[in-house]
């Protein structure tokens, strides 16, 4: 061969090569752990720079076509990805290495901080952006349903009220359960309302009494962390977050009837028997229906009151760094118009973290939290407004006006009185006769006539007499500071100092008018002002120490604690308010003004240890003692120490535990001791006579409380066992916790007879036990490049049961609710807190023995059949069965579970989430009824019961009016809701980096969307309970409703931007 | 350097701890355990009393032939039956609480205070404390001391018989207290001696002892001119609302509109008045046949307005500020002819008692060849009664003492409701040692 042929060849040969080299071949590999050298399932293969991917099948084996020069990645959750050149490789095994970064992530527990894989108790946490992905315009709001154990309720419905949160058991009688709330340390003395969610970094729920336990005599009900967001080195980012909403009450249609629905119920009730109308004037009965039916203009009242809600929310924040500074700044505003009128609520928030480092040894930061808020509400009991009978227009209008004295002139030649004789309100200006009526004028129920001719209701002022005659608003101003120092001693020992204030100052304002009230009475006239200041002064210094030495990981505090609470406030309430425009307490008599003061300090000091070890990743223990002393309690008691441990053992990492499945197996054990000062005030040890103004100068009356100088704490002993799964390289994980706790020297407030001057004492006397189980689990069901899957549920029981009350076998009953309607409240050993008893109906009475059916709007019998429980021919509503009377379990605000879904998609650029969240079992009393159907007694006709001996005549069953104790007001409190639904869309990056933003999204998302409820409920909302009557006593009379505000559903369009 | 100044600094944030002392009492509220002097808890025991005007004062005219109800459920009133516990949350639990708060402050200051006058104050309103709840309920529960708190769960709260509470603490307080105060605080609205004379008076006639009820009130009548009590020339000057401390006055529960007082309901003046929208017409028309057989009875106008069908007694021109009158000269005078009556003093010495009373209002002397005999002077007594002190709250305890409620109501009435129910929650609080009474 020539030289040209060789070279040809040559060419030829390398050209071959080069185009084989080019081609895609297949290669085949494994990818195997590093820890445990087995392979893993699900990993992600992808040849950079291109769409080829494939994941590993169940042994970690994966097949992909390659070619030379291509780089090769491999991925998966938890482990650092590792990238390969591709050189003509057939076969290939990879080890991948755990992340030791997002394995370990860690908790916040209190005082510091602790690897997840180490920790022992049942904590629960949330990631700040699950809690700013929710648009709720509070904190706990945004909580629901997330986590077990953590029930959260809005009793109230409006917005910017405090909900309900209680971590698992309630841990006092009479007091409330709030937990305490440490936001980055500091355990405010405000609620959540004051936390932006934007600004959170992370929540972490301390459930058990050993994780709880370091924060001694406040840790009973649960501790709530708040972290919130630092900066990071860096520079300067933004971030802006909006979206605007539209809210509405979740059930459109009106539970009420008009007065012309109701006429044509009547009618045909008449025709076809229903009702018996024999007893009435034909005149009479016709002189209504047509008033009913006629009546021009008619607006429902419920279609006045409920409206759509517009809401706004602005949050502005930045970040960044430098080697040894770091800052985080925000600056939110949220604008609220509630779905009732007159309900709105209004904040304004900032916050600025700044931690610095001083050479090596010293750290230093300071956070400020600033927040204002103004809060509209309602004026007026919702219940009274809504059960004005809908027969007129909120306001007049020349029909209504015209045929009110139509009305009036018919009614007068049947001989009944003029309307205008119903006026009992005062002389000018106040309107007095229908005759002088304009339109535009509120429209009263006595323009109808009044309980004479059975049209005009009550003889109440009208709904919006009364609403526009009231005004109540709260504002609170709340700013938090919190300085630390810290100084490295040596390595892995450091000491902290923590010095903090925070002040809330709260303004509430309640103005009533004249107008107001049916009779024009000065007395009824309200201004009230209280202005109370809260105020609280930290001082904390902890010495810390962390170290790994060898297989042993230790880490320990120790530290003492100051805390003083200060609490000012004036009140100002003032009566006999004239009639003016101007609303000024210069235009009250001086002696109707009345004055109270509050001036009160409470002082505490503590002292705690921790210890936290780890032996070889494998077993963990944490030991902690704290002793408290605080000034609230009786001069004999004022120290209590409260020891707490808890145990853990991680199978997982043992040398002969060996399954492919259970990837995580780490049994738990905690116990511990906690103390509650929940219910206490400042001075319940001591008998304070409170000064009053009497005909002869200073009076001091009866204390409210008596003198007890043994009055201490609770103490609430718990222990947790628990138990902690994964799947599948902990893709799945579910945690298992059941607790048993015991609360001792429970406070209760006991009733006594007035002879002694004081309608309730408090004493340590009692016992409780309760018990739960909580399941978690979470999934990451899809993870691939762009599509996953996230789920996670939740579920809780709770079970508490009374053991001992002090030598009594029960508390004295109370019949709590609305004016005496209102169900028995036992508290008695063996029961659980709060139990509702009542008489047990067996139907109601038939309308056909309404002796007046045209009477009210909506009338009904107002009766019930009673069941006599032992036949003895008596109803007797003061005993039980077994104490020979007819009292019998009705019902229990405590669910039987509660639980929550939510799961979040995302492929691509789209992202989607829902939350689900339900209660199953509990049941309210709901009031509302009774008076939306004016069941006030005394509708039957005489023939029913013509001996008046309490037993109908005509089938000889026992019957009672609704205002008794009966279980016919008992109705279903569960629900399911789907309380979030999100949709976003995230923008692609390329075009959006071109103006200058990293990046952005935008979201629809809607509120209760779905909200379910128990067949028999007839109110607006089964979450409402009533809890502001002035005989209130805590958990042991929970579970009425009483007009609460209605779910809201909304609807939100937002966007987060990023630069 | 820099070092140590920020040494400093952690150590200065170290060690500034706050107030640490643990005994916290608040500045601005006294201490019941500190307490010298006794004279703001004997001006709470005065105040408490004002919780039981109103009831009593329904109770009295609502619950017999001077006044009816006209919505429901307060037509129980009008019932003889079990219906009435529903009026509990508004008259009968107010009134019991308040009385036994204003027994418990007189309680203090007679075990308490070094003050002689203050002692006597405290068991006059003592005694009338338990005068009012016995009148109404019948047995009740009794309590002479200041309990704390290891005394309440021991503390017996059996009802005591209604006798026995007459016996042992009603009248042996009023004898204290007659013996311990002087007259001169009349004028100012606090108890006197003649005050308490003429409550025990009042109360032996409740207990059907009309020997000692005699000789107290004779005691009353014979000091009155020398203490400025006398009767009023006008019959309507006693109620008007720019003479509320009249000569016939000798004692009433001060109520004021710059005292609040913890009843929250319509008051009194309220209810007589028709402005109560449960009772817009409140004047009974049997009351109204009473003056028609008393013609040119000058007390008719002040008492009723048969046009509005409710009574004018009590008007109110610029806020709550008729005193309610316990006790006053005519009602003494009457007290003491039925005693005398029910001696066997003859009519004309008793009926001739009656003359200022009658000269008063009007009409004619009542003519003792007439009304000859025990029995017919006793009714033409009774009637007097109740024209003269109609609306005054005392119709009802009136018919009840002499047990005419059948004959003057027109209906057979259960002798169970004569009294009044026990409020429910006070059964419930004793754990049913309070029992509640028969017919309730």
């Amino acid at each position: 061969m020539n030289l040209k042929t060789k070279l040809t060849l040559i060419m030829m040969l390398c050209s071959s090569i080069v185009i084989i080299a080019q081609e895609n071949y297949t290669l085949t590999g494994t990818v195997v752990s590093a820890a445990d050298q087995f392979g893993i399932p699900g990993a992600n293969v992808l040849v950079l720079g291109t769409s080829t991917g494939a994941s590993t099948d169940f042994e970690g084996n994966f097949t992909i076509k390659v070619k030379n020069g291509d780089q090769l990645q491999f991925s998966y959750i938890g482990y650092v990805s590792k990238t390969i050149l591709i050189t003509n490789q057939t076969e290939l095994v990879i080890t991948l290495a755990e992340d030791a970064n997002t394995l370990d992530e860690v908790l916040v527990v209190g005082y510091g901080t602790r690897k997840k894989s180490h920790s022992t108790g049942a904590i629960a946490k949330v990631e700040g952006g699950d809690v700013a992905a929710i648009q709720a315009s509070r904190v706990d709001e945004a909580l629901a349903g997330k986590l077990s154990g953590v029930l959260i309720q809005n009793q109230d419905g409006a917005p910017g009220s405090d909900p309900k949160i209680q971590i698992r058991a309630a841990s006092s009688i009479n007091g409330n359960s709030n937990p305490l709330i440490v936001v980055d340390g500091y355990p405010i003395s405000g609620s959540l309302a004051t936390v932006n969610p934007n600004d959170i970094e992370s929540v972490e729920v301390l459930k058990d009494a050993a994780s709880a336990a370091i924060y001694g005599s406040r840790g009973a009900n649960g501790v709530i962390l708040i972290t919130t967001k630092k900066g990071k080195k860096g520079d300067p980012s933004f971030s802006y977050n909006t979206y605007a909403s539209i809210s509405s009450r979740y059930l459109n249609d009106n539970i009420n009837m008009t007065a012309g629905e109701w006429a044509n119920t009547l009618e045909t009730g008449i025709a076809n028997g229903t009702y018996d109308v024999s007893e009435v004037d034909p005149e009479l009965l016709n002189y209504r229906i047509n008033a009913y039916k006629n009546s021009p203009d008619v607006m429902a009242v419920e279609d006045w009151l409920f409206r759509n809600g517009y809401s706004t929310n602005h949050d502005f924040s930045m970040t960044g760094g430098t080697e040894n500074a770091n800052y985080f700044a925000s600056v939110g505003y949220q604008n609220t118009e509630g779905i009732v009128i007159t309900q709105d609520y209004e904040r304004v928030n900032a916050r600025l973290n700044v931690d610095t480092k001083l050479g090596d040894k010293f750290k230093t930061g300071l956070s400020f939290n600033g927040f204002a808020s103004e809060r509209g509400i309602v004026g007026h009991d919702m219940r009274d407004l809504l059960r004005a009978y809908s027969i007129h227009p909120i306001y007049h209008t020349e029909a209504s006006i015209a045929f009110v004295q139509q009305l009036d002139q018919q009614g007068q030649n049947l001989g009944l009185d003029p309307f205008d004789n119903g006026y009992r309100g005062g002389d000018a200006p106040f309107n007095n006769s229908i005759y002088t009526l304009e339109p535009g004028d509120t429209a009263q129920d006595w323009h109808y006539g009044r309980s004479g001719n059975g049209i005009g209701g009550s003889g109440d002022s009208g709904p919006a007499t009364k609403l526009d005659n009231t005004d109540q608003y709260q504002k609170t101003y709340f700013a938090n500071v919190v300085g630390y120092l810290q100084y490295s001693v040596i390595d892995g020992l450091n000491i902290k100092t923590v010095l903090g204030g925070d002040l809330r100052d709260t303004q509430d304002y309640f103005w009533r008018g004249l107008e107001f009230d049916s009779r024009a009475r000065s007395n009824q006239t309200r201004l009230n002002q209280i202005d109370v200041k809260r105020s609280s002064v930290l001082s904390e210094t902890t010495l810390n120490y962390a170290k790994e030495i060898g297989k042993h990981d230790i880490s320990a505090v120790i530290g003492v604690e100051f805390q003083s609470l200060y609490t000012n406030g004036t009140a100002l309430n003032g009566t006999n308010v004239p009639y003016s425009d101007i609303i000024n307490y210069n235009l009250l008599d001086p002696a109707d003004i009345t004055v109270t003061e509050r001036d009160e300090t409470i002082v505490r000091k503590s002292i705690f240890g921790r210890i936290n070890y780890a032996f070889d990743n494998r077993y963990l223990l944490s030991v902690s003692v704290r002793r408290d002393g605080d000034s609230r309690f009786g001069a004999n008691n004022k120290f209590e120490t409260f020891p707490a441990l808890s145990l853990g053992w991680n199978v997982h990492n043992e040398s002969f535990y060996n399954s492919d499945i259970l990837s995580l197996l780490k049994p738990r054990f905690s116990t511990g001791s906690l103390g509650t000062t929940s219910d206490l005030g400042a001075y319940n040890s001591l008998s304070l006579l409170n000064p009053q103004q009497t005909a002869f100068g200073t009076g001091f009356l009866i204390p409210t409380d008596v003198a007890n100088s043994d009055l201490t704490w609770q103490t609430n002993t718990e222990t947790n066992y628990g138990i902690d799964l994964g799947f599948i390289s902990n893709r799945i994980r579910l945690s298992a916790d059941y607790y048993t706790s015991d609360i001792e020297d429970i406070l209760i407030n006991q009733s006594v007879s007035e002879v002694f001057g004081t309608t309730s004492i408090r004493l340590n006397s009692g016992d409780v036990r309760s018990s739960g189980l909580e399941l978690e689990l979470t999934a990451s069901v899809v993870r691939k490049e762009d599509f996953s899957w996230d789920v996670g549920a939740n579920f809780s029981t709770v079970k508490t049961e009374i053991t001992d009350l002090g030598g009594l076998d029960e508390l004295p009953r109370v019949i709590y609710g609305q004016s005496g309607r209102g169900p028995v409240f036992r508290n008695y050993v063996g029961g659980e807190i709060g139990e509702m008893w009542g008489l047990e109906t067996s139907g109601q009475v038939e309308d056909s023995f309404i002796e007046d059916p045209t009477r009210a709007v909506g009338i009904n019998s107002s009766a019930f059949y009673v069941v006599d429980q032992n036949g003895d021919g008596v109803i007797d509503k003061t005993k039980t069965v077994e104490e020979g009377g007819d009292l019998v379990k009705i019902g229990q605000n405590t669910p039987d579970f509660y639980w929550g879904l939510n799961s979040s998609i995302s492929y691509k650029t789209f992202d989607m989430s829902f939350q689900l969240q339900g209660s199953q079992g509990g049941e309210v009393w709901n009031v509302d009824p009774i008076y939306y159907n004016s069941e006030f007694g005394g509708r039957l006709r005489d023939s029913f019961d013509a001996d008046d001996d309490g037993i109908a005549d005509h089938n000889g069953e026992h019957y009672l009016d609704s205002n008794n104790q009966l279980d016919a007001q008992v109705q279903d409190a569960s629900y399911v809701a789907l309380r979030n639904l999100t949709i976003g869309y995230t923008v692609k990056p390329d075009w959006i980096s071109q103006v200058g933003l990293n990046s952005a999204r935008v979201y629809v998302a809607a509120t209760n969307l779905l909200y379910l409820w128990g067949d028999d409920y007839t109110s607006y909302n089964p979450e409402g309970v009533e809890i502001t009557q002035s005989d209130y006593l805590g958990p042991t009379t929970y579970g009425v409703q009483v007009g609460a505000s209605p779910i809201v559903r909304s609807f939100t369009f937002g966007l987060n931007v990023n630069f | 350097m820099k070092n140590i100044y920020k040494l400093i600094l952690g150590l200065f944030l170290l060690f500034t701890a706050c107030e640490t002392d643990l005994d916290q009492v608040p500045p601005n509220i006294a201490s019941s355990d500190s307490l010298t002097d006794f004279t703001g808890v004997l001006n709470a025991s005065y105040y408490y009393q004002l919780g039981s005007v109103t009831p009593m004062a329904v109770m009295g005219d609502f619950r017999a032939d001077n006044a009816l109800m006209d919505e429901e459920p307060y037509p129980a009133f009008d019932r003889f039956n079990g219906d009435l516990t529903v009026m509990e949350d508004q008259f009968f639990g107010p009134f019991y609480s308040a009385l036994y708060k204003s027994i418990l402050s007189a309680n203090n200051v007679i075990i308490n205070s070094s003050d002689a006058n203050q002692i006597g104050e405290a068991k006059f309103l003592r005694a009338l404390s338990y005068f009012k709840l016995v009148q109404v309920f019948g047995d009740v529960s009794v309590i002479l001391t200041t309990p704390d708190i290891g005394d309440i769960p021991t503390f017996d709260l059996t009802r005591q018989p209604a006798a026995d509470v007459y016996t042992n603490v009603i009248i042996p307080d009023l004898q204290s207290a007659m013996a311990a105060l002087d007259n001169s605080e009349l004028a100012s609205g606090r108890a006197t001696a003649i005050a308490a004379q003429a409550l025990l008076g009042k109360v032996y006639v409740h207990m059907g002892n009309f020997g000692s009820a005699e000789s107290h009130l004779a005691a009353v009548l014979n000091g009155a001119g020398s203490t400025g009590i006398s009767l009023e020339t006008d019959y309507a000057d006693i109620f008007r609302i720019d003479n509320i401390e009249n000569s016939e006055i000798i004692f009433a529960t001060q109520i004021s509109s710059s005292v609040i007082d913890e009843y929250g309901f319509s008051e009194f003046w309220e209810w007589y008045l028709g402005q109560d929208t449960k009772s817009p017409t409140p004047l009974d028309p049997d009351l109204v046949s009473a003056f028609d057989a008393s013609p040119g009875d000058l007390r008719r106008a002040v008492n009723i307005d048969e046009v509005a069908l409710r009574s004018p007694k009590y008007t109110q021109s610029g806020g709550p500020d008729h005193n309610w009158i316990e006790m006053r000269l005519a009602d003494v005078i009457l007290l003491y002819a039925e005693s005398l009556n029910e001696n066997g003093s003859s009519a004309e010495v008793v009926l001739d008692l009656l003359d200022p009373i009658r000269t008063r209002a009007g009409v004619v002397m009542l003519d003792h060849t007439v009304l000859n005999t025990q029995a017919l002077v006793r009714q033409a007594i009774q009637d007097e009664r109740r024209l003269e002190l109609a609306f005054e709250g005392q119709r009802w305890f009136d018919l009840v003492r002499t047990g005419t409620i059948d004959i003057e109501m027109g209906e057979a009435i259960n002798p169970n409701y004569a009294l009044f129910p026990i409020p429910i929650s006070e059964i419930l609080a004793s754990d049913g040692v309070i029992t509640q009474n028969a017919g309730y």
